[in-house]
């Protein structure tokens, strides 16, 4: 028998009996809905975590800071002689080294404006590793002298709303800053002039450094009015993230244990990708269960068909069909619902991926403005991302689960003896 | 005229529990081409289960059964249904059509199973409701068709494979007697013009009659073969 017969006849046998085809196939629709809608939207979720990681730690840049969490309060400051031993391992694309001032005011004639993060940087050093980041409104700096503030955006816009900036380029502008007393122990307010160099666009990068709300001065004023050598931080530049493990490795190894941390942004993206993969898998599997119940379900109505068709069965038989033939024909209906289901569950596990995105949406959009957010954090937004290996997948799937559960009442009735089959009332 | 049907020492027993009832104890005869043929007993005879062995339906226990020359005890399982197909139509008494096809499709399912092309299949079932006089009812289903027509169907399925013996058991079996005697005629006037053999399994003397020649079997075993009683043979 050809098998476009075959298959018209199954799929007639299925037509005849609608409400129990449609009800088989119902849950082979809730099977497939489940796997594409949970895998798609996990993947969705992934990517999207994934990429604001990627897009808040720059991934070839580490962060090094003294002390250790765990491991005491006291922390020791670094040196040139760190940053020159940092420089000199290979990989290592330029490293600089940031002094913390603090939080400052800002004055320029009667406008003030606030700095959270004031900072002393080598500026040729530091622009070379925030190359992406340093971008000016209208010219930067032709040289950057001692004198020279570099104002973040946020510094220089305290109000959205209010265009004129706080200073542009040129501006001499007077920042007071809380600074040791010369030959005396008391720290004093100061004031301290300084030539604006720049004004930095606005960046708003999601993640530990948000320029916007820094600014910048050089490290040799900042030395000479805190009277030091040290610095707080060390930023490196590698040359291939995918080495930035290594390099860090070969950091930790300059320094006592616990001495400093290193924060390696591929370190962060891999274990949350991979947690997220896992959990993405384990969604799945949980929805394949329910393949599997439907699965079932086909045995199940198809045993209880073959009992029903015994007569016609005998019938086929004895006119000559083969057992190879029933066994297709009752296969083929199995097939048949399975493709079915899958088509139908295609649809509604797009739809449910993307309801259930919008609802996890909602529930995460009302605490997104937390103190601790960065404002300008775009609100998190879960696109489902459907994968041609996933369609295939559960489409696979989903055939292969019903070939094997309509295996057994297909393989009965085709072992049915014609005699006792149209004996059959 | 060729035997295309043998039928040498056939027996054959049913299992109840562990109880073997003996259905057929040693019974040969043969049948040859162009035959009307009637087997006559009571119930419980052996009837049926000779004419399910003499179709291939099912295999003796002892003896041989010949197809057209060829053993089936010796075919598989894929091959005797391919012998079905071709060689043998069955009627059986309650018609057994699928109750959801049309007449013409119940006609053409066995040149379907075979995989005949569409346009081939269609053309020969229609000849077979014509011969049967059913070519206006190709489109009715079996539920819209009164018992002697759907035997009709039955028997235009029997012939659209063209095969070498028609089987028939208790086909009027079903009927009242005026449509038993019409499908009886029937299948007389299919045996004269066209030369089809049939085998007619029945409990009833006229009909049983009418044949060239009949198979008297009684418990089992054949009683003994009368020849055309009335001239039937040509």
């Amino acid at each position: 028998m050809k098998l476009s017969k075959i298959l018209s006849m199954a799929m007639e046998n299925l037509k005849q009996r609608k409400l129990r085809s449609s009800l088989t196939t119902l849950g082979v629709v809730i099977g497939i809905t489940a796997i594409i809608g949970l895998a798609s939207l996990g993947e969705g979720f992934r990517i999207e975590v994934r990429d604001r990681m990627q897009q808040g730690f720059e991934l070839n840049n580490l962060t090094i800071i003294p002390g250790s969490l765990f491991a005491g309060l006291s922390r020791q400051r670094f040196s040139d002689g760190d940053l020159q031993n940092i420089s000199k391992i290979s990989g290592v694309q330029t490293a600089t080294q940031v002094m913390q001032i603090g939080n400052v005011t800002l004055y320029n004639g009667n406008k003030t404006a606030q700095a959270f993060v004031a900072t002393a940087v080598d500026f040729t050093q530091f622009v070379k590793v925030f190359e992406d980041r340093f971008e000016f409104d209208g010219d930067g700096p032709a040289e950057y002298k001692n004198d020279t503030i570099i104002i973040g955006y946020k510094v220089n816009h305290p109000n959205e709303e209010d265009t004129t900036p706080f200073a542009v380029a040129h501006d001499n502008v007077t920042v007071t800053l809380l600074a040791p007393e010369q030959l005396t122990p008391f720290y004093k307010l100061q004031n301290h002039t300084f030539n604006v160099g720049g004004t930095l666009q606005k960046k708003g990068t999601p993640g530990i450094t948000n320029f916007d709300y820094w600014i910048f001065i050089s490290l040799e004023t900042g030395r000479t009015i805190y009277d030091t050598q040290e610095s707080d931080l060390i930023f490196v530049r590698v040359n291939d993230p995918e080495q930035s493990e290594r390099i860090a490795e070969d950091i930790e190894a300059l320094f006592p244990p616990f001495r400093i941390t290193i924060l390696v942004p591929l370190t962060f993206i891999r274990q949350v990708d991979n947690i997220l993969a896992i959990v993405q898998l384990f969604l799945t599997a949980i929805a394949s269960i329910s393949l599997f119940v439907a699965g079932v379900g086909i045995m199940n109505i198809m045993t209880v068909s073959v009992m029903e068709r015994t007569r016609e069965i005998g019938i086929l038989k004895a006119i000559g069909a083969k057992a190879r033939t029933v066994l297709g024909m009752f296969l083929a209906e199995a097939v048949l619902i399975g493709l079915i289901g899958s088509v139908i569950g295609l649809f509604t596990g797009y739809g449910l991926s993307y309801g259930l995105a919008s609802l996890l949406s909602g529930f995460i959009q009302p605490q997104q403005n937390t103190t601790f957010q960065n404002p300008e954090t775009p609100p998190l937004t879960i696109t489902p991302v459907f994968s041609l290996e996933w369609t295939i997948a559960a489409f696979v799937f989903a055939v292969v689960i019903c070939i094997v559960f309509g295996l057994y009442p297909a393989t009965k009735a085709s072992k049915l003896n014609p005699v006792e089959a149209l004996r059959y009332e | 005229m060729a035997a295309i049907l043998q039928v040498q020492g056939v027996k054959k027993s049913y299992h109840l529990g562990k109880i073997a009832v003996p259905a057929l104890c040693g019974v040969s005869f043969e049948v040859e081409e162009g035959e009307f043929l009637t087997i006559f007993g009571p119930s419980g005879s052996g009837k049926s289960t000779l004419l399910h062995l003499m179709g291939g339906l099912d295999r003796p226990d002892e003896g041989q059964i010949l197809i057209d020359g060829v053993n089936i005890l010796k075919l598989s399982d894929a091959k005797l249904a391919e012998m079905r197909l071709n060689k043998i139509g069955f009627v059986f008494q309650f018609f057994n059509l699928l109750p959801r096809l049309t007449a013409l499709r119940n006609v053409e399912l066995p040149l379907t199973i075979g995989g005949v092309s569409d346009e081939e299949t269609t053309e020969r079932a229609q000849q077979m409701l014509k011969l049967v006089g059913l070519e206006a009812r190709g489109d009715h289903r079996p539920t819209e068709l009164s018992g002697g027509e759907q035997q009709r169907v039955a028997i235009a399925r029997a012939l659209v494979t063209d095969p070498k013996a028609i089987l028939a058991d208790e086909p009027t079996g079903n009927l009242d007697t005026k449509t038993g005697w019409e499908i009886v005629q029937l299948m007389k006037k299919l045996n004269e013009e066209k030369g089809q053999t049939f085998i007619v399994i029945t409990h009833d003397p006229h009909i049983a009659d009418t044949a060239d020649r009949i198979i008297h079997l009684k418990d089992g075993s054949v009683e003994a073969i009368k020849e055309a009683p009335r001239g039937n043979k040509r």
